[in-house]
């Protein structure tokens, strides 16, 4: 069986993408992926800790439906402000999105 | 009805009080009828009263209270319990406040016709006997305190009452901010012996004086603050500068508060709460001396003054100094039946000198008087049985009164305090016949309004020829038999005592030279002022013009007080007035606000508005706190 371990460092791999990405990225579409990734990092972690500590019970693999069902929910509502931005300033960077300041 | 029902005495004019200041001013003539109506509710419902307590009283039995009592308000342990507490000092009180708030009401149809603001004059009058009714009724001290302030309110609102006058407004300032001096020390007090005992019902903390539950001291602090209290409300010195200017007021209410029933409230407490004072037996001395005090400087003040009402009001100050005197004797007999009988004869000689200026188209001065007993005939003779119960000649009730108090002062302090009371009494009887003859007496001064004085109707007349006869009976109810025909169960002395009743027997030495004093003093004041003339007077006051300014100048009283006020209370306000401006606001609020302003211009700038900068906190931010999560846990 493979160790719980490789599957937490996948885990930490995907979610250092996720921030780098999230950080790094300038184009709202991208920084929306970025975040998805952080999400996937983190339902992967709550399966693998359902599946080696608590076997008996799907606890964990609840979550992660659940988390997968708001992520895409929350993709679809990020997804029509990028759409808007777009519309009002012929732009998705988020550099350019900077009015809401002192 | 039953004495416990008592409340309802204060109850009616309490709910007049209501109807008059908010219909009055709709109502025909304002009112008057109903404002008369209710305390005549008042007055005949105190006979019922009278009648079920003489049924109940029992001294042997110690039937002497009856009490009903409510629960008012109770927060937590904090329970106040209000109720009336009806004694023979309570049915003294409510017979005098009755009897003259009746009086004053009818006569104020009269006097106060064709005033402005009639009705409201009403309407307060209704006020101010509801609050003194509950004020003697009440069985502990916070209903006292509120009763107390309520007629002080009353008491500001009447003197006041001619508002377009700027005299006035000032008197009734003074009035009001000096007494309110006086309950600053009574509501210590009243704290101070509630923190102690726990109760404001007064029975209780008198069975806890008298059983010597308090610390000696603490008593005597808490109780001369409440004195302090006493004497601004009965015009005591140092306090008594509000009463004469309070003579601003229309003239019933002199009578009616300022010299009958409110002023006494002082009196009365301290009579109340006698059992306790002589406990911490120091305050009595303070008491008597302070009595004394202003029953000298009040007589020597009183004679040359000339306006009619001031002469009466510092009349009033010496008399409650009387009183006053009775009470640091330990004596509440003679405190109370002064009190009585001072309340019918000075209430008598305040609506006699208000019928005096009412017939003389608003003149007070003695000056503009004189040979008015020609004039109105009832108004004088009246007068003229008052001035001799001032003057205390028998048999007039005065004579029987001022001689229980120098009886009192004899018997307990000896004869300093008596020989001071004496001197007292001398100069107290000269001015009253300097009043009453420069008023009635002689020749007119003043040809002019001497033509246009006219008697005053009936409204005015009767009350006056009422308070005479009560000015001329009411000193025999000190004898038993007297006392027993009208139903009491004995002479005044065996009716209302401190600790037990006493048979009166007549004083022949003291009732003999209370005489001879009365009969100097106004021997002194017809020799000197006999038909009007002022020769006489006018050597005496260049013979030494010195005494005689400082006496028209009231003994420096109120320019010690305005110097005081200018200098100390005024700077001290200019300090604190500083440290507010500069301070407290300035500093403080200002300040703070300042710093806050400051601050924001300064950090707004972190506020980017670029998504990623904020993004890089956040991120910066957890890997900080999981930094510090991993230091901390080693």
């Amino acid at each position: 069986m493979v160790p719980m371990e490789n599957y937490l460092a996948l885990s930490g791999i995907l979610f250092a993408l996720g921030v780098y990405g999230v950080l790094a990225r300038r184009n709202a579409i991208l920084v929306l992926m970025s975040v998805e990734l952080m999400l996937n990092a983190v339902s992967l972690n709550f399966v693998t800790f359902a599946a080696y500590l608590d076997p008996d019970r799907i606890l964990g693999a609840i979550f992660a439906v659940f988390v997968i069902t708001v992520a895409a929910a929350e993709v679809g509502l990020a997804l029509a402000i990028v759409i808007r931005l777009y519309r009002v300033r012929q732009t998705a960077n988020v550099d350019e999105a900077d009015i809401l300041k002192w | 009805m039953g004495a416990e029902q008592a409340w309802l005495l204060a109850a009616v004019p309490a709910g007049m009080f209501i109807v008059l200041a908010l219909l009055g001013r709709y109502l025909p003539r304002g009112g008057d009828y109903l404002g008369v109506l209710a305390i005549g509710t008042s007055f005949v419902l105190f006979f019922f009263v009278l009648a079920d307590y003489l049924d109940f009283y029992d001294l042997e039995a110690g039937q002497t209270a009856i009490t009903r009592v409510i629960n008012w308000s109770q927060v937590g342990s904090f329970d106040i319990d209000f109720g009336i507490y009806v004694d023979q000092i309570t049915i003294v009180m409510l017979a005098v406040v009755t009897t003259v708030a009746l009086m004053v009401n009818i006569f104020s149809i009269g006097y106060m016709k064709d005033e402005p603001r009639y009705w409201w004059f009403f309407a307060l009058l209704q006020l101010f006997a509801a609050s003194m009714l509950t004020l003697v009724m009440s069985d502990n001290l916070l209903l006292l305190l509120i009763s107390w302030e309520l007629v002080g309110v009353c008491s500001f609102l009447l003197i006041g009452f001619y508002w377009e006058k700027r005299s006035a407004t000032e008197a009734a300032k003074k009035a009001f901010v000096t007494t309110r001096v006086g309950d600053v020390g009574l509501m210590t007090g009243i704290i101070l012996l509630y923190r102690e005992a726990g109760t404001f019902n007064i029975q209780h903390i008198l069975e806890m004086a008298e059983a010597g539950e308090f610390n000696e001291t603490y008593l005597f602090v808490a109780l001369s603050f409440i004195f302090m209290g006493a004497m601004g409300k009965s015009a005591q010195v140092p306090f008594h500068v509000w009463l004469p200017d309070a003579m601003e007021g229309p003239t019933p209410v002199s009578a009616l508060i300022h010299a009958a029933t409110m002023v006494v409230a002082g009196v009365y407490l301290v009579a109340r709460l006698l059992p306790a004072y002589e406990v911490a037996d120091n305050t009595l001395i303070i008491i008597t001396i302070v009595g004394l005090t202003t029953a000298l400087l009040s007589g020597f003040i009183a004679i040359v003054q000339t306006d009619i009402k001031k002469v009466l009001a510092y009349s009033t100050v010496g008399q409650l100094g009387f009183m006053f005197v009775a009470l640091g004797s330990g004596n509440t007999t003679a405190a109370m039946f002064h009190l009585m009988t001072h309340a019918f004869f000075k209430a008598l000689l305040f609506l006699g000198s208000g019928s005096v200026i009412h017939a003389t188209h608003h003149h007070q001065e003695m000056t503009d008087m004189g040979g008015l007993w020609r004039k109105m005939p009832i108004t004088g003779t009246t007068f003229f049985i008052g001035s001799l119960a001032l003057a205390g000649l028998p048999p007039l009730a005065g004579f029987w009164s001022k001689d229980e108090i120098l009886h009192a002062a004899d018997e307990h302090w000896g004869l300093w305090a008596l020989s001071l009371l004496s001197f007292a009494a001398i100069v107290t009887a000269f001015y009253t016949t300097r009043l009453f003859i420069r008023t009635f007496m002689g020749k007119p001064n003043n040809p002019e309004i001497y033509e246009h004085t006219h008697e005053s109707n009936g409204f005015m007349t009767i009350p006056l020829v009422v308070l005479a006869v009560l000015a001329v009976t009411s000193g025999f109810v000190i004898f038993r038999e007297v006392g027993e025909a009208i139903g009491f169960p004995g002479g005044f002395s065996e009716f209302v005592f401190l600790h037990e009743p006493h048979h009166y027997e007549i004083d022949w030495t003291l009732a003999a030279t209370s005489f001879v004093l009365s009969f100097v003093g106004i021997y002194l004041g017809a020799y000197i002022y006999w038909g009007g003339r002022l020769t006489l007077s006018t050597r005496a006051a260049e013979f030494q013009p010195r005494i005689y300014e400082m006496l028209r100048s009231k003994f420096y009283f109120d320019e010690l007080y305005q110097w005081a006020i200018n200098n100390v209370v005024l700077g001290f306000s200019f300090v604190t007035s500083w440290f507010d401006r500069y301070v407290v606001n300035d500093t403080g609020v200002d300040g703070s606000a300042q710093i806050t302003g400051y601050t924001g211009s300064v950090l707004k700038y972190i506020q980017t508005g670029r998504v990623p900068n904020y993004a890089m906190a956040i991120a910066l931010g957890v890997v900080l706190l999981a930094v510090a999560g991993l230091a901390v846990r080693g």
